[in-house]
């Protein structure tokens, strides 16, 4: 035991002994942990701000469309023929399954509204019905969703987001207020809690929700339906997919040996889609990283070698006073980890910096487990630089070592 | 028994395709306690005789016992432990002999105390008691006010006292001295011979390697070698007294 800790001091010692050396050696290791533990945040992150983004959109909810959300470029071209998706549909498909509990026609566009002075450009005006209450389970921050005869009757209510609610009613309750779509006006009935930012960035708090009759006033039948679909309690989705499916087929008329002429989709899609993104930037993180960490420790290596030669001397005056082998060998390898494992923690605390900074713009959060990741590939990059050097140090032949000069 | 006893020990170094000969057939007994200079012109095969003595370096054949543990013998095979292993012999080394080099061969950078705990820190001798013995051995080469003071603050007499302490402290079967005076002036010279008579009065067995005669003559036996073989073996007069 007492040999170890002499040795760890005596490398130590070694290391304090040329400091600038030192510090240039750790660069390497600094840099390559710097992007361990950058990449490693960034992943976390992003799978973070992508779950909560996602768990607004019903992890149950089917969407039968007429193009499927992830389809590869020429593929277009054969969807676009495709029949529309008519809002019909749901109400038949309610008629007919028995594994589905809502079903809601939807459509959508961008538009701007208005109210008094304030105007806001480029929201989503989303037409749908009650159910859709139900599909998505929006949170209310206050009010109310539009009730079943709104939506038969296509009254002008409107359900707006929590962006619209902050720009335009800056002081005061919008509840009751009409605020302007188009020329028409819409009183407001509710306000969606706030949502946050789709993968961090696309706002999904700038919406309004109306009547999917009063958006067809506005906008006219022709525009692309959605149907958006709930599958009942305790029914798994896949089930309910497979009935829809059928349903589908039997509305569009197509023979058993057709091809499904429209879409349904789900978040499973999104879900598999960004397995293969983050796969991806796991795959460039992961080379990335091992090049920098390959090139610390090359630096290592380096320097040890150096050091060794240095030190033959020294080596060969221990062994004559009776270092074994593996004292000498532990002593340069315990050199060489310090030297990684002193540039691994600086590499963390440098994260610890800059992930406090980018906490600002995007998720960003370094865990404990990433820490000791870190730490521990230093430590192996150490071990696996220093383990050649040491060895060529304890293999040195003690009489020809002490008259090396 | 003898303290050490070398039977017919040879040493051959391949320098290329050439079979250079160090030493030839070496017969030597030592006793405790007792006080021995090695002289020879060089290339007699000195060098080569005090690594093998000090277990730096193993003989080609022939037989060494070392205070009752064999070191080398060719009639054992490996198994039976005829010939160790770098690490037995640097264990040998760090419980058996005490080196002091002509250039004194400190550690730089660390201090006169620190150097002298070396062989106790690999002999795994805790913290404490260590440094009791350490500075117990610079005592006994008056060095103990300069303990904390590195290599470099030394003269050349100051820093041999310090090998000295350090080639002491584990107690060791034999002081091993590689010319111990090589690099010091004479009066220095007069101060590290006597430092060392008066260890061998104390009951260490000193063997010392010179070529300097008057240094020699402080031993009490001189064996003269000669192109790798004991040329003569003589009593000093001080070995008669």
């Amino acid at each position: 035991m007492g040999v170890i800790f002499e040795s760890v001091v005596m490398a130590i010692k070694a290391i304090l002994q040329n400091k600038t050396r030192a510090f240039l050696t750790m660069l390497g290791i600094i840099i390559g942990i710097l992007s361990v533990s950058l990449m490693g945040t960034a992943i976390s992150g992003i799978d973070q701000v992508f779950e909560s983004s996602i768990e607004g959109m019903g992890q149950d909810v089917l969407y039968v469309q007429k193009y499927p959300w992830f389809m590869v470029n020429d593929e277009w071209w054969e969807y676009r023929n495709r029949p529309e998706i008519k809002e019909e549909y749901a109400e038949q498909i309610l008629e007919r399954a028995s594994s589905i509990a809502f079903a809601t026609p939807s459509s959508s566009r961008s538009d701007e509204v208005k109210y008094k002075k304030n105007t806001v450009e480029g929201v989503e005006i989303n037409g749908t019905t009650w159910q859709e209450a139900y599909i998505s389970a929006l949170k209310l921050e206050s009010g109310r969703f539009f009730s079943e005869p709104e939506s038969r009757y296509g009254s002008r209510v409107i359900v707006i987001g929590y962006d619209i609610k902050t720009a335009l009613f800056p002081n005061e309750d919008p509840l009751g207020k009409e605020i302007t779509i188009r020329g028409n006006k819409f009183r407001v009935i509710g306000v969606i809690a706030q949502q946050g930012k789709f993968l961090g960035l696309m706002s999904m708090d700038n919406i309004v929700i109306v009547p999917l009759k009063a958006f067809q006033m506005l906008y006219g039948r022709r525009r692309g339906i959605s149907i958006s679909v709930k599958p009942k309690d305790g029914i798994p989705v896949e089930q309910a997919k497979e009935e829809l499916t059928f349903i589908m087929r039997g509305l569009r008329k197509l023979k058993p040996r057709d091809e499904n002429d429209f879409a349904i989709n789900q978040q499973e899609a999104f879900r598999q889609q960004f397995a293969n993104i983050r796969f991806a930037i796991r795959a460039v993180g992961l080379g990335i990283t091992a090049l920098s960490l390959i090139v610390g420790g090359i630096g290592i290596m380096n320097i040890m070698f150096v050091s060794v030669r240095e030190r033959t001397k020294e080596i060969g005056i221990r062994k004559a006073l009776g270092a074994k082998k593996s004292i000498i060998l532990f002593q340069f390898l315990s050199e060489a980890v310090i030297i990684s494992l002193i540039g691994g923690i600086i590499g963390i605390l440098l994260t610890v910096g800059l992930v406090g900074v980018v906490q600002r713009f995007f998720v960003a959060n370094l865990s404990f487990g990433l820490v000791v990741i870190s730490l521990l590939v230093s430590i192996l990059t150490g071990v696996l630089s220093g383990i050649i050097p040491a060895n060529q140090a304890a293999r040195l032949n003690p009489i020809e070592a002490i008259r090396y000069e | 028994m003898a303290l050490l006893a070398l039977t017919n020990v040879t040493k051959v170094y391949q320098v290329g395709a050439v079979a250079v000969h160090a030493l030839r057939g070496i017969d030597l007994m030592v006793e405790k306690n007792e006080y021995v200079s090695i002289m020879g012109p060089s290339g007699s095969g000195k060098s080569t005789l005090m690594n093998v003595i000090g277990c730096l370096d193993t003989p080609t054949s022939g037989t060494y016992i070392l205070d009752g543990k064999t070191v080398h013998d060719d009639n054992i095979g490996q198994n039976g432990n005829g010939k160790l292993s770098e690490d037995e012999l640097a264990f040998i080394r760090n419980q058996k002999i005490g080196f002091v080099f002509q250039t004194f061969n400190l550690l730089p950078r660390i201090t006169a105390l620190h150097n002298v705990e070396l062989p106790l820190i690999y002999a795994g001798i805790h913290k404490k008691e260590r440094i009791e013995m350490a500075k117990e051995a610079l005592r006994k080469v008056n060095l103990e006010d300069r303990m904390h003071h590195q290599p470099n603050e030394l003269s050349g007499g100051q820093r041999q006292r310090v090998a000295i302490a350090r080639a002491l402290v584990n107690n060791p079967s034999i002081l091993l001295a590689d010319e111990p005076t090589g690099n010091l002036d004479s009066v220095t010279s007069r101060e590290i011979m006597k430092l060392m008579d008066k260890l061998h009065d104390e009951g260490n067995t000193i063997i010392l390697v010179t070529h300097e005669t008057e240094i020699a003559q402080h031993a009490h036996r001189i064996v003269h070698l000669l192109d790798g073989k004991i040329d003569r073996d003589e009593t000093t007069p001080k070995g008669n007294s």
